[in-house]
């Protein structure tokens, strides 16, 4: 950017605030606005769907194995007859939470490990770099699934053990991001008036290398909600907490009898994951300066 | 009733079919390779250290024992072709078939039952079996009279089945561990009737007709190929397929009842009455949390619905069990308190227990445990169940089956899902839930902290009662003192049945299933 001819009077007062910009841009992407709108929805239902509709998801409301409709209940009763629709809104909670926390985690430590390396390099770079490399070698649902079963299968253990084998991505990226700005003018213009290198890092650095890592956290937030599913799915969750995964882990032996018990969780996650990407997607092109000149 | 009917149907259609001969003259064929499973892999071939149905299976074929039993109950001469007990109960006499041979050849003689008592009893885990048996006496080569300290009907059902298999010293005499010895995977010798080709772990067992096997024309088969299949549902498919030709001890309701309607196949549950496994809701009556307290105890008993568990979980694949001893053996004693579901009851036991409802509707919580995946469901409806008198049960995973165990074992737990097996004879599967000499040793030991004294007296009379009647009245006021008490509330025998294609004849539907020789079993064309 730093080579833009200077622009006619004209088009530098048509410039906007990049914010504007941006959802502009985002707006421009259909796809992304109705997954937006539908991400939106679940998540007003994960908050207060459960006020709504306060079935408790573990009481057996009715029949084991009643179908979608019947006497009452929109998504059917499981193998112990209690509530799917219940089980799937505040199962909606604990995906959520257990998504996001982890997604925040995993950005945590890779943007302090991906800053320190890419800011400092040397041997800082070196030694963070092989940590980064060797939780990235470990098969990561071996390795969580490793994690639960020692520490026991409480929701934070398990939001620990997706963040912790999940963090290497952003790790990476924003190294690549700090590799290549720091390296500008502006920062060496910053350097050479005083700044320490906290400010140059956090303040000057990291908010021009942000775009791509909100857009990988976004997808990452998809990620996390899929692989608390595949570890509920394998029984490692807390048997007093409802999750979308769970849900499907507890009726996977009765797809036979009653698949819409698996399906209906399935589909939450499938839908869920769907939006994320796709609002991942749409940040993505919104906050890529290259396509917007496009 | 299902199989019984399709039994039945089977039956009409083969007699009609062979209309000259007729059904009873369907006479057993020899010859033919059976194509049968095992559900999870070996760790040991040799019954005489090793218990188990996994175990049971091949060790029962490898292994003679001195007796076996048929469907009523009654033990049948095997090894020993008759066998007598001193008047005072203290003299337990074996008559040996005469001309028997291990599997190299060599003579199966008293000394050989003598040396496998030995290692059993120091090796095998049922210490109860042979811990009254003091010596065993050789006074010539087919005569071995075991020495008691006290009277000790058990020892008839441990001498059948896979509980004394008959080893032969001059193998496993060497001085080397029989829990690790060289010999107990690789190259058996056997007494059985059937002797083993190759093991290999998580492939296959594949045993051979012993042709010199002491029951004259036994085994009917050639040849017995064990394949190892550890998924449910991948057995459940080579069932479907024919490519395997029984398997026992199928667990799953879905797939029972799948394998119920297909037309070739019978599922049975017949012939698990030695075994016994009994599925049940422990609770920590030791413990000083309101568990221990009876009427407690009493009121989940109340609370918990058990045609819900027969129906909805099981899907009607179990029978009723009402206390600790499997409903097929004869000592069984179905007129105990039943706990027929009753809220009100529930709620009143807890009111007068002290536990007042809260404002939240709630009295106290309690947590439950589990050590397998498909006891969830069990547990998942205990919580709920509970929930409806006032009890707040948390569920608590275990990463793992020896987490449980050891919660189980060090009685670290309020309320947990179990399953035990009788095996045979009450002295050897039952006591050990209840003798309060046996509080806490483990896994399956009496984890549930019980102790009454009269309890203990009732156990120790009837380990040593010969007559059957007066034994038979000492557990029936042991079972009804239990049922009282609930230290354990008994939901069901297990789902354990057995499933053969139409051209097996012959299944094993005796009172150990798989887990005694098979020797009468035959392929039809």
């Amino acid at each position: 950017m730093t080579d833009t001819p200077i622009l006619p009077k004209e088009e530098i007062q048509k410039a906007r605030h990049p914010m504007a910009e941006a959802t502009e841009m985002f707006m421009k992407n259909h796809a992304a606005v109705a997954a937006a709108v539908v991400l939106m929805l679940i998540v007003l239902a994960a908050i207060f769907g459960p006020y709504i509709y306060p079935t408790d998801p573990f009481d057996m409301v009715w029949a084991p194995f009643s179908p979608p409709g019947e006497a009452g209940f929109l998504l059917g009763t499981d193998y112990l007859g209690r509530d799917l629709l219940a089980a799937l809104i505040h199962g909606a909670r604990v995906s959520i939470v257990i998504g996001l926390a982890a997604a925040f985690m995993s950005v945590f430590i890779g943007v302090t490990v991906g800053a320190l390396a890419g800011f400092y390099r040397g041997y800082v770079e070196e030694i963070l770099m092989r940590i980064t490399e060797f939780f990235q070698v470990l098969p990561t649902l071996l390795f969580s699934m490793v994690i639960v079963a020692l520490f026991g299968a409480s929701l934070p253990m398990i939001t620990f053990a997706i963040g912790i084998v999940s963090w290497t991505a952003v790790a990476r990226i924003t190294r690549s991001e700090f590799l290549r700005i720091r390296e500008l003018e502006y920062v060496t213009a910053s350097r050479a008036s005083g700044a320490s290198n906290g400010k140059l890092m956090f303040r000057i650095i990291l908010p021009n290398a942000l775009p791509p890592i909100i857009v990988q956290s976004a997808l990452m937030v998809g990620s996390a909600i899929l692989f608390e599913a595949g570890l509920s799915f394998l029984g490692l969750t807390d048997p007093n907490v409802v999750s979308w995964g769970q849900v499907i882990g507890s009726n996977r032996q009765y797809i036979l009898d009653a698949s819409y018990t698996v399906t209906i969780p399935g589909m939450a996650i499938f839908i869920t994951v769907l939006a994320i990407s796709l609002v991942g997607d749409g940040l993505n092109d919104a906050l890529n300066p290259k396509l917007r000149q496009r | 009733m299902k199989h019984v009917l399709k039994g039945l149907v089977a039956a009409t259609a083969m007699a009609s079919v062979l209309a000259t001969s007729g059904f009873a003259a369907d006479e057993p064929k020899r010859g033919g390779t059976l194509i049968t499973v095992l559900g999870s892999n070996v760790r040991n071939l040799n019954s005489a250290v090793q218990s188990g149905i996994v175990t049971g299976f091949p060790g029962a074929q490898l292994f003679a024992s001195p007796l076996r039993y048929d469907e009523d109950w009654t033990p049948q001469p095997y090894l020993a072709k008759s066998w007598s007990v001193s008047e005072d109960g203290l003299k337990v006499t074996l008559n040996l078939v005469e001309g028997a041979t291990f599997h190299d050849g060599h003579p199966i003689t008293s000394s050989d039952v003598k040396f496998s008592v030995k290692v059993i009893q120091e090796n095998h885990p049922f210490k109860a079996m042979f811990a009254p048996v003091e010596s065993v006496d050789t006074p010539d080569e087919h005569t071995a009279v075991l020495n008691l300290s006290q009277p000790h009907p058990a020892l008839m059902l441990a001498m059948s089945g896979q509980l004394m298999s008959i080893i032969p010293e001059h193998i496993y005499g060497d001085g080397q561990n029989p829990k690790s010895h060289p010999r107990n995977n690789v190259d058996v010798v056997g007494s059985g009737p059937f002797k083993l080709v190759e093991f290999k772990n998580g492939e296959h067992v594949i045993l051979e007709r012993y042709d010199g096997f002491f029951m004259e024309g036994r085994p009917y088969l050639d040849k017995i190929v064990m394949r190892i299949i550890v998924d449910p549902s991948a057995r459940a498919i080579a069932l479907e397929n024919g490519e395997v030709h029984i398997s026992a001890f199928e667990s799953q309701p879905q797939i029972i009842n799948r394998l119920k309607k297909v037309d070739s196949l019978t599922v049975t549950s017949e012939g698990y009455g030695a075994i016994g496994p009994l599925d049940w809701l422990a609770m920590n009556a030791g413990s000083d949390g309101p568990t221990g307290n009876v009427k407690v105890r009493q009121a989940i008993a109340y609370a918990v619905d058990k045609n819900f568990i027969h129906n909805a979980i099981m899907q009607g694949t179990v029978t009723d069990a009402k206390t600790g001893i499997h409903p097929d053996s004869p000592f069984y004693e179905p007129d105990v308190e039943a706990y027929e579901l009753d809220l009100d009851k529930a709620n009143a036991l807890l009111d007068e227990a002290g536990f007042a409802k809260g404002d939240d509707g709630m009295r106290f919580g309690l947590t439950i445990d589990f050590g397998w995946p498909s006891a969830k469901p069990h547990v998942e409806y205990v919580k709920a169940a509970l929930k409806k008198v006032g009890i707040n049960v948390t569920v608590r995973a275990s990463a793992d089956f020896p987490t449980w165990a050891k919660r189980m074992g060090t009685m670290d737990f309020d309320l947990s899902w179990d399953a035990v097996f009788n095996w045979g004879d009450p002295v050897i599967g039952v006591h050990r839930t209840y003798v309060s000499s046996n509080i806490g040793k483990g896994v399956w030991s009496n984890t549930q902290g019980y102790s009454n004294a009269r309890v203990d007296e009732l156990l120790e009379m009837a380990g040593k009662e010969n007559d059957p009647e007066k034994r038979k009245a000492l557990y029936s006021e042991f079972q009804k003192i239990v049922a009282a008490e609930v230290p354990i509330y008994f939901a069901n025998t297990l789902p354990y049945h057995t499933v053969y294609s139409d051209k097996v004849g012959n299944p094993p539907l005796g009172i150990w299933a798989t887990s005694s020789p098979i020797d009468l079993m035959y392929l039809k064309d």
